[in-house]
């Protein structure tokens, strides 16, 4: 029934959506990613933890394709792996920013009065903190780690999404169908979930793509500087690490550029997607 | 059909004032008076035509008297009950019995439901019928306001003003409302669909005995629906009268005015227009007296000091003005 509800417009937006061209290749590269880091280590005999102690630091060989890091580790099982962690950071943190954020922003632009304020006040004062170091605080108090950094960065995402769905709600309250709801008899609870949520939620879709790029990001910013996922657990940024060294990173290119340019490609993915889903959700832009 | 002496609903000193937030910074929010002191009588099978230029208050005196939005003080008495100070719930209950049918047939339909999932909601919202008599009811009443059932499971974007009009209708009548608030209900419609979708409301008033309080800015569409009319000025009614002789005899200064600009469709006759001097005063700041002096040819002393008071000037004709008595 909820699906039969926004056939059309939803099969209009999803053709948008398939000829816009850069949307369609992030989203392929997306997919084929995901697909690798959950299915190569089925196929392929991956060791992400464990030295080889015959390959130090070494260049890419038939033995290791990507090459080995200072403590012989090999780097593509890294990566593969670290791609795991990465995804999934950016995937739980923006669901958790998102389960925060969208009920408190409805609540706020629906009810108006004292939850508006006590809501969008406290979403200012989050604001106002200079998020990475909040993030930096908070990791360390709670000890870093991969569930850690999550937390964190999903619950101080949360005003992104509270404030976008409050915007909305306040312009989507004022639309005659809910006042037309309203006449009806509708509950509030109702009008919530059938009259404002579904015409408030396209921009929602955006903020998604968007957070979870920079989430992954977060993340890679954190573990770089060591307060993220620790050491042997893998991570695009924890991998970063090792650029720090000035000899690493003019002389072996091969231990940083393979999660550099994933994560360039990851998040460059993502925000072509938002940017397709933007335009195809957006009925004045014709593809 | 009409019953003159049944009353059906009646507002009392009703007001709606607007204000702006009252805050560390604003001490004094100018307030807005967009009902002011209204009392109207609506008996049960009339239409009552409501008219008046645009920001005169007509919408808000229509959403007032649904409880749509609350009312500052005065009374809204319902068969003899004041709806104003009901309960949540029997606010819900009393929805049923009142409805309203909105302007623009865009906006006013929630554009992510079908036009089954439209029709069909109030009978969700009160538990009417199983699935299957819910469909019967739906699929009859768009019989009845003119719409096809393979139309079930379209969108509203699908459709033209004129359809989506008459979905909105049958869904304020599918509860089978005493009482209707038609909202400038064929404003936004063309010319040609108007009359089909007015003569398809007073259709439906006949067969359903439906009361409705039809407000509107143009006077041709008051004439052809109501049985009564009011005039609405600044937050005030100036004039009630049933519709012949208000047409036919004005007294008041300012309806006088409204009616000579009404075209006539000759070119022969020359009418005669009463041109009003200066624009609408600001609702937010209202001149003393009779709303109206400001731009009343007749004005005097008296009309500048003191409101008049709407007064029955002899069957049934109310005016509110001190030059007439």
């Amino acid at each position: 029934m909820k699906k039969k509800e926004n056939e059309s417009y939803l099969s209009e937006v999803i053709s948008k959506l398939t000829e816009h061209k850069m949307a369609m290749a992030g989203l392929f590269v997306l997919v084929l990613e995901v697909i690798l880091v959950v299915l190569l280590p089925y196929i392929l005999h991956l060791n992400p933890y464990d030295s080889d102690y015959t390959a130090f630091a070494q260049a890419p060989s038939k033995a290791h394709i990507l090459g080995t890091d200072a403590i012989g580790r090999d780097i593509l099982s890294r990566l593969i792996y670290g791609g795991r962690t990465s995804l999934l950071v950016g995937l739980l943190s923006t669901l958790i920013s998102c389960l925060i954020g969208v009920p408190l922003g409805l609540i706020a632009g629906y009810f108006r009065g004292k939850a508006e304020v006590a809501i969008m006040r406290v979403a200012d004062i989050f604001m106002s903190f200079p998020s990475i170091v909040l993030i930096l605080v908070l990791v360390s108090v709670l000890g870093p780690s991969v569930w850690s950094v999550t937390i964190v960065i999903g619950v101080l995402g949360w005003t992104q999404f509270a404030r976008l769905i409050y915007a909305n709600v306040l312009s989507v309250s004022e639309k005659e169908y809910v006042e037309s709801a309203r006449a009806i008899g509708t509950s509030n609870f109702k009008i919530i979930t059938k009259y404002i949520m579904p015409n408030s939620f396209a921009p929602i879709l955006i903020a998604i793509t968007f957070q979870m790029a920079s989430a992954i990001l977060t993340e890679s910013s954190l573990s770089f500087l060591g307060m993220g996922v620790q050491p042997p657990g893998a991570s695009w940024g924890n991998m970063l690490y090792d650029a720090q060294s000035i000899t690493v990173l003019s002389q072996r290119l091969w231990m940083w550029m393979p999660p550099g340019i994933a994560l360039l490609i990851t998040v460059l993915s993502i925000n072509f997607l938002g940017d397709g889903i933007r335009d195809a959700l957006d009925p004045k832009i014709k593809v | 059909m009409k019953n003159e002496n049944q009353i059906l609903l009646q507002t009392k000193e009703l007001k709606k004032y607007f204000s702006g937030k009252k805050g560390l910074f604003n001490l004094h929010p100018p307030v807005v008076k967009a009902v002011d002191d209204i009392n109207l009588t609506i008996h049960k099978g009339e239409t009552l035509g409501l008219v008046g230029e645009s920001g005169c208050g007509k919408s808000t005196l229509g959403r007032t008297i649904l409880n749509l939005i609350p009312k500052t003080s005065g009374q809204i008495l319902y068969e003899g009950q004041d709806i104003g100070d009901y309960s949540k719930k029997q606010m819900w209950e009393m929805r049923r019995k009142m409805q309203i049918i909105f302007q623009d047939p865009y906006s006013s339909l929630n554009p992510r439901m079908t036009v089954y999932d439209l029709v069909s909601a109030p009978l969700e919202v009160y538990g009417i019928g199983s699935h299957e008599e819910r469909r019967e009811m739906v699929i009859s009443i768009l019989q009845d306001v003119g719409l096809d059932k393979q139309y079930l499971n379209r969108f509203p974007h699908e459709f033209s003003g004129g359809q989506r009009q008459r979905i909105g209708i049958a869904r304020a009548l599918i509860l089978n409302p005493e009482f209707v608030v038609c909202d400038e209900a064929v404003s936004a419609l063309d010319v040609s669909v108007r009359a089909q979708v007015l003569n398809l409301m007073k259709k439906m008033q006949a067969k359903r005995n439906l009361t409705y309080l039809f407000i509107s800015h143009d006077l041709s569409v008051v004439r052809h629906v109501s049985d009564r009319v009011a005039v609405m000025y600044l937050g005030s009614v100036v004039e009630v009268a049933e519709k012949k002789e208000l047409y036919g005899h004005p007294i008041h200064p300012y309806t006088k005015a409204l009616l000579s600009a009404i075209p006539i469709p000759d070119a022969n006759r020359k009418r005669h227009r009463i041109i009003l001097e200066g624009d609408v005063p600001s609702a937010y700041n209202p001149p003393s007296g009779c709303k109206f002096h400001t731009r009343c040819p007749y004005a005097t002393e008296r009309c500048s000091q003191e409101i008049p008071k709407l007064r029955d000037v002899g069957s049934g004709h109310l005016v509110a003005c001190h030059l007439e008595g």
